[in-house]
């Protein structure tokens, strides 16, 4: 049996089971039968079934177009997986395991391989057949205690190529250090003893000469942790910040001279006898606090006020020589997306955002200590996933690689649905929507080689296509996004809906 | 198993213990390392489960397998709760990362454990009465 047919036939078993046997006490179906009895009506569930496979491989993808010489290299890519273990499935769309996937581009061809990261919980649980720990917004029954961030490290976020290492990031421990030609995961990487188990955030941002700003929250304690890591991956100073209280920041800014966090007024309030996610509070009438970070000196810093907003994530910022710091980012009114989507998708109901997140530019006058915002995208044109090209990291940029869905022609799913490359000084934008039955995950720009920033180069994203079941990646000409693919490579199965990732060139 | 006459151990023996003593017969279990010392703090009382108040009694025991046990008819009946510690390195404290989550070994009686902290004593606490008491703790690691 292949892994498609395979995907299929637990579907229909579950359809079959769903309506009596998987049964909770309260005499609800089970999470794992609604969601496999909402697949039949709603096909591009199949993103969000998950996978028991520890491997997937592909040596040949189909090629259809042409796929440019100038494009080799790896897209390492991470994103949650197993979302069952047993007759448990998780609640929320963040708690599945990590998975890497390689898609390698050569001269023969594109190959594909996927392999679950060993977290110790995934080692763990496999071996149980049950889940034992809490999780991000799912509790099972009898779970064990934790005893640390790592013992819970799912390492489901994104990937990070630094320092000659590979890394699989989460947001609340350590990155797990992964083999790049087996994936096979090696260990926890600690940058020293002293910082093992310390978060260390998915969106670390590396400066054009490979040094690397991170931050990470410490929910128990009021702490967001600052690592500054050199271009050999050496740790160079950690620091701490009080901050309370404290939200869940998943991504922040860094510019020559800054670094700007948003902790918005989603606070970590209750004891968590409620999973990690439900301990959060929104407070719409609040506002959000913007922490701006003398990059050389942690103790120097001062705060700022921005409406209440959810940002999960940013483009690029920048500095100017009168110090008014440039940045922009997929500004979201509520973080309802996470608090209700991504749990309600886990069991197969109606996925609604009525806080669809759009691109905005910000300026934070580092004189006057102001921030202020505006929408570079009008309300029913939504956005997120945003990508700049490597090299103007940090410095003045003038584009990004979003995806979009545009209210009014938005596909028979509720995913976005079109990739864009945006002008952020002039709000132009070159766009391709996709076909209805495909889903885009997160498109990255890949500069050719020897040319200039933000100039010639490609858009790399995977899709997945819910009607043919298959999971395939795009590259477009940067130039000239709106005519469509210049190549496709398919695989004959489907990979869950991802997250973040890179592209390595060779 | 090692075990070791834990009275010899005791370095605060309240003067009146002797006078209605029940048994109480502790295990400590995933000790995974052979270095160093299991250290043991027994406390009475919220204020004791804080540190904010010295412990009833402490032991420190060699870490020389899997297990360690003591049993004490030192303590009058009530309530109590005990902290273990592995002292993987020696250095006499509980090693923690930058932001404090303990680097060695822990536990603390009825294998009570927080969130993003210690337990609370009401979760750790446990009474020794007319038949003594029984407490099996498991290292967290």
């Amino acid at each position: 049996m292949n892994r498609r047919n395979f995907i299929r036939s637990t579907a229909a078993a579950g359809i079959v089971t769903g309506s009596g046997l998987h049964v909770q006490a309260n005499g609800a179906p089970s999470w794992k039968a609604a969601f496999r009895a909402a697949l039949d009506n709603k096909p591009w569930l199949l993103g969000f079934l998950g996978t028991d496979a520890q491997q997937f491989t592909t040596a040949n993808a189909r090629i259809e177009g042409r796929l440019p010489d100038a494009l080799r290299g790896t897209l390492y890519r991470n994103g949650p997986a197993r979302h069952e273990i047993g007759d448990y499935r998780y609640h929320h769309w963040f708690d599945g395991d990590g998975m890497v996937q390689a898609y390698r581009f050569t001269d023969a061809g594109v190959s594909h391989h996927g392999r679950m990261i060993g977290t110790s919980k995934y080692v763990a649980e496999s071996l149980a057949g049950r889940p034992l720990y809490p999780g991000f917004g799912s509790i099972p029954d009898n779970t064990l205690p934790v005893t640390g961030p790592d013992s819970v490290n799912v390492a489901n976020i994104s990937m990070l190529h630094h320092g000659g290492k590979l890394l699989a990031l989460w947001e609340a421990g350590s990155p797990h250090e992964i083999d790049p030609d087996t994936l096979d995961t090696r260990s926890i990487h600690s940058y020293s003893p002293q910082m093992r188990g310390v978060p260390f955030s998915a969106h670390p941002r590396v400066e054009p000469d490979g040094t690397l700003w991170n931050f990470g929250y410490v929910s128990g304690a009021s702490l967001i942790v600052l690592w500054h890591i050199d271009p050999q991956g050496n740790l160079v100073k950690a620091g701490k910040v009080p901050v309370n209280p404290i939200s869940m920041p998943h991504d922040f800014v860094v510019t020559d001279r800054h670094i700007v966090i948003l902790n918005p007024p989603l606070y970590y309030e209750t004891e968590a006898t409620t999973d990690f996610l439900s301990a959060h509070v929104w407070h719409p009438e609040r506002a959000t606090q913007v922490l701006v970070i003398d990059k050389n000196d942690f103790d120097n810093r001062f705060t700022c006020e921005l409406p209440a907003q959810w940002v999960f994530h940013f483009g690029n910022a920048w500095e100017d020589k009168a110090g008014v710091i440039r940045f922009d980012g997929a500004r979201a009114d509520s973080p309802m997306v996470m608090l209700t989507s991504f749990r309600d998708v886990m069991r197969g109901l109606e996925v609604r955002d009525d806080a669809p997140a759009r691109h905005h530019n910000y300026r934070i006058d580092t004189r006057t200590r102001t921030a202020r915002e505006e929408a570079l995208l009008p309300v029913g044109l939504a956005s997120e996933f945003p990508g700049i090209d490597a090299r103007v990291s940090t410095k003045r940029h003038h584009r990004v690689v979003v995806l979009t869905s545009r209210q009014g022609s938005k596909a028979p799913h509720p995913m976005l649905d079109a990739v864009t490359l945006l002008d952020i000084d002039g709000g132009g934008q070159d766009t391709y929507r996709y076909p209805d039955t495909q889903i885009p995950e997160e498109h990255l720009f890949v500069p050719a080689p020897g040319s200039a920033p933000e100039s010639d180069g490609f858009i790399v994203g995977t899709f997945l296509d819910w009607r043919t079941q298959r999971t395939g990646i795009n590259v477009f000409d940067a130039t000239n996004v709106a005519s469509g693919p210049i190549g496709t490579a398919t695989l004959d199965y489907v990979v869950p809906l991802g997250l973040h990732g890179k592209f390595v060139s060779a | 198993m090692y075990r070791m006459p834990a009275l010899f151990c005791l370095v605060v023996i309240p003067l009146t213990a002797s006078a209605a003593a029940e048994t109480l017969d502790v295990q400590i279990s995933d000790v995974r390392a052979t270095t160093g010392n299991v250290m043991i703090a027994i406390v009475a009382g919220a204020d004791g489960f804080a540190d904010k108040t010295q412990p009833i009694a402490s032991l420190i025991l060699p870490a020389r397998g899997d297990t360690v046990a003591f049993t004490t008819n030192a303590l009058p009946a009530g309530e109590y709760a005990i902290r273990v510690m592995h002292d993987v390195n020696g250095n006499g404290e509980l090693d923690a990362n930058f932001v404090g989550v303990p680097t060695e070994p822990y536990g603390f009686s009825n294998d009570a454990s927080g969130s993003f902290g210690p337990p609370k004593w009401e979760a750790a606490r446990f009474s020794i009465g007319a038949d003594g008491a029984v407490q099996r703790i498991t290292l967290n690691h």
